[in-house]
């Protein structure tokens, strides 16, 4: 395990510099095509969807209601363009609310 | 350093929005089982919260090391049009400098210093700002490992939420004017949930991610796409036609 997590580490931690370095290396020659620099752009939102759902469903591996009830909250916080923070912290309230009560 | 202090300055307010989250990052790593230290390592060699959070995920269900690696990838891919907006501003500077800065883009720190005004477009600027974001998203991890022992059970319990609120968080206000947007969200993450029901849910998150962004290409209209996304791409355009000038400026007189 503790191998494993230092692989992963430093994996990442390569994987993670390389798109930010490659345009300060090749800012002059880097062309993307307009198809390519929409798929690029794309990404982040289809990421972020692909992570949330449906894993979203099991934040509490018994109750999808926890993660359901704190995603519909952060969802409520952010459509109003609250901070980051603020939708972290409103879902995190609304979960520890439901915890108390069931 | 003058500029180098006023992008600290600028830097302030991400302090809060960066240590909750570490926190949290740092209490699901704790309890994935990963060790406190090489909890702050990954926060101090990555530099990448939503990877972080994925990897602890993907970890505490145990998927494979290269799975994680090739969705951490993936995940950043953003960052390639993010630090291209950076290095715009600060071209000029050395190569060091630049492969120093570009350690620090994240979402936060693009979308700040894109929007500076003019006299803030510095790599000093820059530097001072991503000092700022550095140190408080490691010494919330580091907050975070200690805290995470003596935390009640209602409140890590409910840190679990902590991840998808803040992806909701980014994500809710980049498509809500967008009905295309919100239509290729939604088809993404059902074709996520269809995938994982016959592959390994770190795959199919991969899978639905790339061909999600493939199919949007075909139907999401880019104009309206988020106006911090829009300010960036001028910058850039104005770039590009400033360097064409000069390159004709130049064969005209050569």
């Amino acid at each position: 395990m503790d191998k494993q997590i230092l692989v992963v580490i430093l994996g990442m931690a390569v994987v993670t510099y390389i798109p930010r370095a490659l345009p300060a290396l090749f800012i002059d020659k880097m062309e993307l095509g307009p198809r390519v620099e929409k798929f690029l752009r794309l990404i982040p939102y289809t990421a972020m969807a692909a992570l949330i759902f449906p894993g979203i469903l099991s934040t509490d591996s018994s109750e999808p209601v926890i993660g359901l009830a704190g995603g519909l909250a952060a969802v409520l916080l952010a459509y109003r363009r609250l901070p980051v923070m603020v939708c972290v912290i409103g879902a995190i309230a609304v979960d520890m609310l439901i915890y108390m009560i069931i | 350093m003058k500029d180098y202090i006023k992008g600290m300055r600028t830097g302030v307010p991400v302090i809060f929005g960066f240590i909750p989250v570490a926190i949290a990052y740092a209490v699901m790593a704790r309890q994935a089982g990963i060790g406190a230290f090489e909890t702050v390592l990954m926060s101090a060699a990555v530099f990448a919260g939503a990877s972080q959070m994925m990897a602890v995920e993907m970890l505490s269900q145990g998927a494979a090391a290269v799975t994680i690696i090739v969705a951490a990838f993936i995940l950043n891919l953003r960052h390639l049009i993010m630090s291209t907006c950076v290095i715009n501003r600060i071209k000029k500077e050395k190569l060091w400098i630049k492969l120093l800065a570009v350690f620090g883009v994240t979402d936060e720190s693009f979308a700040i210093f894109t929007t500076q005004k003019k006299e803030n477009s510095n790599a000093a600027f820059f530097l001072g700002l991503i000092t700022v974001t550095y140190s408080s998203w490691v010494g919330g991890t580091v907050i975070g490992v200690i805290a995470s022992g003596l935390l009640p059970e209602i409140v890590s319990a409910s840190l679990g939420v902590a991840l998808y609120a803040m992806f909701i968080a980014i994500l809710v206000p980049g498509i809500r004017d967008n009905m295309r947007l919100i239509m290729l969200v939604i088809f993404t993450a059902l074709l996520n949930m269809g995938l994982s029901s016959f592959m390994d849910s770190s795959w199919a998150l991969i899978a639905a991610t790339l061909i999600g962004a493939f199919a949007g290409t075909f139907f999401v209209d880019m104009e309206k796409m988020a106006e911090m996304e829009e300010t960036c791409l001028e910058a850039s355009k104005d770039a590009v036609s400033t360097l064409e000038k000069v390159k004709t400026g130049d064969r005209s007189n050569g």
